[in-house]
This record gives structure tokens, sequence and C-alpha cells, in this order.
């Protein structure tokens, strides 16, 4: 189990480096969608099961589609993969700062990596994570709905931004 | 430090720096943006499944509901530079530069 955890945070660790060593953002993209999928994987082996999956949901099915599909406005010709030098300078970079970093800080962790914590010692059906969030919709109610009205404001924020002709973020067009 | 606690420093360090450092498309700045997002989310769910405190778990939810306000925001920039300028690179939005 606790390699488990230790092969995902490697691959946090990658996809990371991946997205922002500066590639086309197709490659971009597909570093971070793989990013979502194994930071699911993560929260799966601590122990949650709604969160991870609003996770997968949401963040990889709703927003990571959006970002793929305007990656067609940055369309060009012969995209930087990470096989390119100058992407993979800035890999070269921030490989050696991580592991600097991890060498430095840490280098004498010899514990426990990784593994499901939990104070009732059985098998549950309703976790804690999905406990937290039906709270959202009890005693944080006002929070929703000011999340829902914020949402609203972006809906009009995104039109106004995108409109044309007479005003708006455009000119001329 | 942790190792968990070092993935996801380091993840929001490195999407940071990827934002800061210069890049040739708009669009590769708001990734580098959604990976400091995705940090993010990981931080504040892994603080609700470790430490059983489990309030904290609207915290992600409410995170992700306005990251994704941020996202639509950047990506009608990124739409109205594309309309405007024919492409997302970075070096033509310029009009400020002394």
């Amino acid at each position: 189990m606790s390699y488990l955890v230790c092969v995902l945070l490697f691959r946090l660790m990658v996809g990371s480096v991946g997205v922002a060593s500066n590639p086309s953002p197709y490659f971009a993209a597909m570093g971070l969608v793989m990013e979502s999928g194994v930071g699911c994987g993560v929260l799966i082996c601590f122990g949650g099961s709604f969160l991870p999956l609003v996770f997968f949901l949401i963040y990889l099915g709703g927003m990571m589609v959006v970002f793929a599909f305007s990656a067609a406005l940055s369309a060009e010709p012969y995209p930087y993969g990470w096989g390119n030098r100058s992407v993979k300078m800035y890999v070269a970079a921030y490989v050696l700062g991580v592991g600097c970093a991890w060498k430095v800080l840490l280098g004498k962790w010899s514990g426990f990596w990784g593994g499901i914590l939990d104070e009732s010692g059985e098998l549950l059906v309703l976790r804690g994570g999905m406990m937290g969030v039906a709270a959202m919709h009890d005693v944080g109610g006002w929070m929703l709905v000011l999340g829902g009205l914020g949402l609203l404001l972006t809906l009009f924020v995104v039109l106004e931004l995108v409109r044309g002709v007479s005003r708006g973020g455009l000119r001329t067009v | 430090m942790t190792p968990i606690q070092m993935t996801f420093s380091t993840m929001f360090l490195l999407g940071l720096m990827g934002l800061t450092f210069h890049r040739t498309h708009l669009l590769s700045a708001l990734l580098c943006l959604e990976s400091m997002m995705l940090s993010l989310f990981l931080a504040t769910s892994l603080w609700a499944l470790q430490l059983s405190t489990i309030n904290i778990a609207t915290v992600p939810m409410l995170l992700l509901a306005f990251s994704a306000c941020e996202a639509s925001s950047g990506l009608a920039l990124l739409v109205a530079t594309a309309r405007t300028h024919g492409s997302d690179h970075m070096q033509n939005l310029n009009l400020l530069q002394c």
C-alpha cells in the first residue's frame, strides 16, 4: 500500500514538472490529465470516497475537457513536446530543484508513507468525506448560495468579456 | 516533512514557477494555474481525510467551484486575445510595454 502511494506521489511530481516546463498546451493538458487521475488515486489511498469522485467528475471531466478543446486556440504546426531542447532544459532544471529539495527535506524520512487512518477500525459505507460534503448543504447553506451566485456572476463576466461589436473585451471585431 | 505534504507543496511551487517564467502561450500559463488549484484541492482534501476533521471537507468543494469560475474567466480572456491578436502568444500582449 505504501508502495502504491509512493508511485502515485512520484507520478504527481512528474505531471507537475511536465506542465510547468513550458511545452505546447496540448502536452501540458495531457500532463494535467495524468496529474488529476493520479491525484484521485492518492485521495482514494488516504480513505476518501466522495472527494476523489468529485475531483474526477468535475475537475477532469468538466474543466480539463474545456481546456483540452480550448487548446485549439493555440494551434501551431510544430508543437513543442518534451523532447524539444528548450523544454528539456526546463525539465532538467525543475527535476534538479525538486530532487535537491526532496533530498534536503525528506532525506531522513524512514517512516510511514501512506495508508488509511481510521478511527472506527471497520468497513463503513458512509465515510468521512461524504459526511463533510453533506455538512456543506446543512450548516454551510449560505456558503453554497454564495458559491452559486459567484458562478452566476462568472457567467455574466464571461459573456461580457467575449462580447464583440459595440462593447466588451474585443477591439473592432 | 511528510512525503505527501512535500508533494503538494512542491507541486504548488512548480506551478507557480511555471506561471511566472517566460512562456509562449497564454493557455500554458492558465494550465499552470490549474495545477496550482489541483495541489490546493489535494492539500485541503487530505487535511479533511488525514486529521478526521470532517467539516473541512466543504473547503475543497467550494475551492473547486471558485476555481471553475477563475478558469472560465481565464479562458474567456484567452478567446478575446485569440480574436483580437489572432493567436494567444504572450509576446503580442505588449500594448502597455514602454
